[in-house]
Order: C-alpha cells, then sequence, then structure tokens
C-alpha cells in the first residue's frame, strides 16, 4: 500500500501523468487529499502548456544568414577584429622572429674579411698584436710555437686570428674529427675525454693549456 | 564506427537522399563537411521550438529570437565539436538555456527594466503598462490573453534554476533525462527543482488552475 506521500511523488514525476499505475489510481480514488492533488497537477500542466507557442518570424532564416556570413568573415579575419593586447602580441612576437632571423643570418656580427685579405695575412707580415691581447691569451701563436709547420695554411690562418683575438665564425661544415676535449681536473691529475663536437654548454677552446695539443687535429673545450 | 557511417550518410545526403528524411545526426555530420542544406534543414526544424523556448525563459520577443538565432550561430560553428552521444535536441536545448540563463544573469546585473512593466504592485510584481484597446474583443479572446500573461508573469518570477527546469518539462514537453542532460544535473535533481517550480507556481496561478 503506498502512502499518499509516495503517491504524490509518483503523480508529481510521472512521464506520462494520464498512465499512472493501478495501484496509484487506486489510491486517488479513495483519498481525496491525493485526488485534489493530483487535479492540480493536471490543470497546472494544462495551463502552462496551454499559452500559445510563438513562432520564429518570417524573416528569421535570412537575419540569420547575413549573421552567419558576419561570422564567417569575422573568424577568416579575426587577427584584425581582435582585441588590443592580441594584436600588440602578435606585433611583439614578429619582431621577436624577426630579430632572431637577423641576429642568426649574422645583421649584428661585424663584417668578414673579404677572402683576398685573409691570405694577405697568412702570406705577408703580422702585423703586431694588441699587448692586453697577448697578455690575456696564454695561447701562443702557431709561429712561436713553430711545430705546426706542416698544418694546412687554412689552419695556420684562423689559430693566427686566435692569437690576435679575432674573431671566428665556425667552419659550415664540421668534419668528424673536430670533437671536443673535455678536460676533468681531479686528485690524479689531468684526464682527457674525447666528446662530441656538440656538447650542451661547450665552447670550444683551441689550444688549451700549457702549450701542448692532446690531439693532433681536434679543439678542446673546457667548461 | 559511427563517426564513418555518419559521414557516409552525409556524403548521401548531398546526393540522393532528401534533407528532410534525414536525421539530427546525419544532418549535424554533413553540417561538419559544410553542408549548407543540411544547416537549413536544422534550422528550419528547431526555429520554433528554440525561438519558444527562450521567448518562455526570458519573456522577451526579440531578444528570443535574437538568442535563437545565435544559438544556430553557436550549432553551425560548433558542428566539428558535436559528438553524437545524446540525442541532437538535448544539445540544442542545452546551448539556448545556456544562452537563456547568460542573458538572465546579465539582466539581473545591469536590472533591465522592461518597458512594459515599469511599474510596479504592492507585493513587489511587476505591473504591465497596459494602454485601453478600443477594439471590441470577445471575452474569451480576453480571458485567454489574461491567463497567457499571468503564466508569463509567473514563469518569469521563478528563479532561475527552476525556471529552466519547468519550462522543459511543461512547456516544451522534454523528458526527465533529455532534461538532466540538458542541465547537466543529475535526474533527481530535476524532479526535485520541477517539483519546487510547481510548488511555487500552484501558489501565483492559483486563480487560473
Amino acid at each position: 500500500m503506498n502512502s499518499c506521500r509516495e503517491v504524490r511523488k509518483l503523480i508529481d514525476q510521472s512521464e506520462k501523468p494520464d498512465l499512472l499505475a493501478f495501484d496509484v489510481t487506486e489510491h486517488i480514488e479513495r483519498c481525496s487529499d491525493c485526488e485534489r492533488f493530483s487535479s492540480e497537477r493536471a490543470g497546472l500542466r494544462k495551463l502552462l502548456a496551454s499559452p500559445v507557442r510563438v513562432s520564429a518570424p518570417v524573416n528569421f532564416d535570412a537575419a540569420l544568414n547575413a549573421r552567419l556570413a558576419e561570422v564567417k568573415a569575422r573568424r577568416s579575419l579575426w587577427w584584425l577584429s581582435a582585441p588590443g593586447y592580441l594584436r600588440l602580441g602578435a606585433a611583439t612576437a614578429g619582431v621577436v622572429v624577426m630579430l632572431f632571423a637577423a641576429h642568426y643570418i649574422g645583421l649584428f656580427s661585424k663584417p668578414s674579411e673579404p677572402a683576398s685579405q685573409t691570405g694577405a695575412i697568412a702570406t705577408g707580415p703580422q702585423p703586431p698584436a694588441p699587448k692586453a691581447a697577448q697578455k690575456r691569451d696564454m695561447v701562443p701563436s702557431t709561429n712561436e710555437r713553430g711545430d705546426n709547420s706542416s698544418a694546412p695554411p687554412e689552419k695556420r690562418i684562423r689559430r693566427r686570428e686566435v692569437a690576435l683575438g679575432k674573431r671566428i665564425a665556425p667552419p659550415a661544415v664540421l668534419a668528424t674529427d673536430d670533437g671536443g676535449v673535455v678536460i676533468v681536473r681531479g686528485q690524479n691529475g689531468e684526464m682527457d675525454i674525447q666528446m662530441p663536437t656538440v656538447s650542451v654548454g661547450a665552447q670550444p677552446l683551441l689550444l688549451v693549456g700549457a702549450g701542448r695539443r692532446v690531439t693532433p687535429s681536434g679543439g678542446r673545450t673546457s667548461f | 564506427m559511427a563517426a564513418v557511417t555518419h559521414q557516409a550518410q552525409a556524403i548521401e545526403l548531398s546526393g540522393s537522399r532528401s534533407a528532410d528524411a534525414a536525421s539530427d545526426h546525419d544532418l549535424l555530420a554533413a553540417i561538419r563537411d559544410g553542408d549548407e542544406v543540411a544547416f537549413q534543414e536544422i534550422v528550419r526544424r528547431y526555429r520554433n521550438p528554440i525561438t519558444n523556448f527562450v521567448y518562455r525563459m526570458l519573456d522577451d520577443y526579440d531578444r528570443s529570437v535574437e538568442l535563437a538565432q545565435e544559438t544556430f550561430i553557436r550549432v553551425y560553428t560548433s558542428a566539428s565539436r558535436y559528438q553524437a552521444n545524446y540525442s541532437f535536441s538535448t544539445y540544442i536545448y542545452r546551448i539556448a538555456t545556456n544562452l537563456a540563463i547568460s542573458e538572465l544573469r546579465k539582466r539581473k546585473r545591469r536590472k533591465v527594466v522592461s518597458l512594459f512593466s515599469p511599474f510596479t504592485n504592492d507585493d513587489g510584481d511587476p505591473v504591465e503598462l497596459d494602454p485601453p484597446d478600443l477594439n471590441m474583443l470577445q471575452d474569451e479572446t480576453l480571458i485567454a490573453n489574461e491567463r497567457r500573461k499571468a503564466v508569463a508573469r509567473a514563469i518569469t518570477s521563478l528563479p532561475q534554476k527552476y525556471r529552466a527546469a519547468i519550462v522543459l518539462r511543461d512547456v516544451e514537453g522534454l523528458s526527465y533525462d533529455q532534461i538532466a542532460h540538458t542541465l547537466s544535473l543529475s535526474e533527481g535533481t530535476v524532479k526535485s527543482r520541477i517539483n519546487r517550480a510547481r510548488n511555487l507556481l500552484k501558489e501565483k496561478l492559483s486563480a487560473y488552475i
């Protein structure tokens, strides 16, 4: 037997109020309060559903298509209609990219010397190096060492420029023997470890140490 | 598998099959592929129910039409993200409900007062400015008109969380399951809200029941 509370709950929550269960309808016939509740709910449902349903206006489709065309146009040019901070951010990002590109292609670096002038350095008399550069640079020049006369002319030029404190552009293509050397200083003295050229944080230094090279052709890398 | 089926049906849609016979899911799949005819069919099917639903929520016809159009624009622009987990009617009513609730919140913040109800009675209920109509009307029309206004006033006086549930159930005729998915609530919460909304409406509309 259902209580009045349960019956009213079933009446209220029924998906189809006209098709209640038999025991519920039987209870409604016997209980005047539940019968009144049922009629009130039915009247309320009828009242809410009875108002004339409004329809869309006749120009609904035309107005919708016009708005949709605006939306499509806005989406294709979203960056023009974006808020100010978005446009400012896009402009800043563009400037940063341009700066990186300019730095990468070397617009901000010193102009490289022409090849004919470089050749003159290799064959002609050497200009005197600045004193400060000579003191700071512990690496002797190739001519001072005199033990590398058999090295190719290109390498001699590069080492001379290092001794003179000049900036040398890295070679476009690195050979396999251009690997670096890490010097680990421990209790047992120096230990040289061969490393590949690509290593994070390594700066290739030519001829570091007490004037002797560890590897005949490769550079050295020191942390 | 379902997506493949829908795509295949969408291809058929622009070909031999008529858009009238296609299901809502098929039409959405066609819209996703850029079929304008499918979108027009969706608009044709749902423009009146959505406009009526938003109108019952806001009691403002012009704004209801605008929000109904906004609903269809969102359906179009987000067709690629539509997932056919539930019925499309649940999906579109959900968009319309969110827009209507957002509009109600805006109005609450701005304290918008309708030009047609600038006055209130002693109880604080809005009283419509109803200039005298010199045309003769039948009594039945007058009564029906008065009843319609009373129902609209009663619905708009409900808290918005009750309003959406009762309009979807008793005006639009959605099932409890559909309302639960539309409002992202449990079915028990929906039933509870509808019960409370009916109790509130019964007090306000006792003279018409």
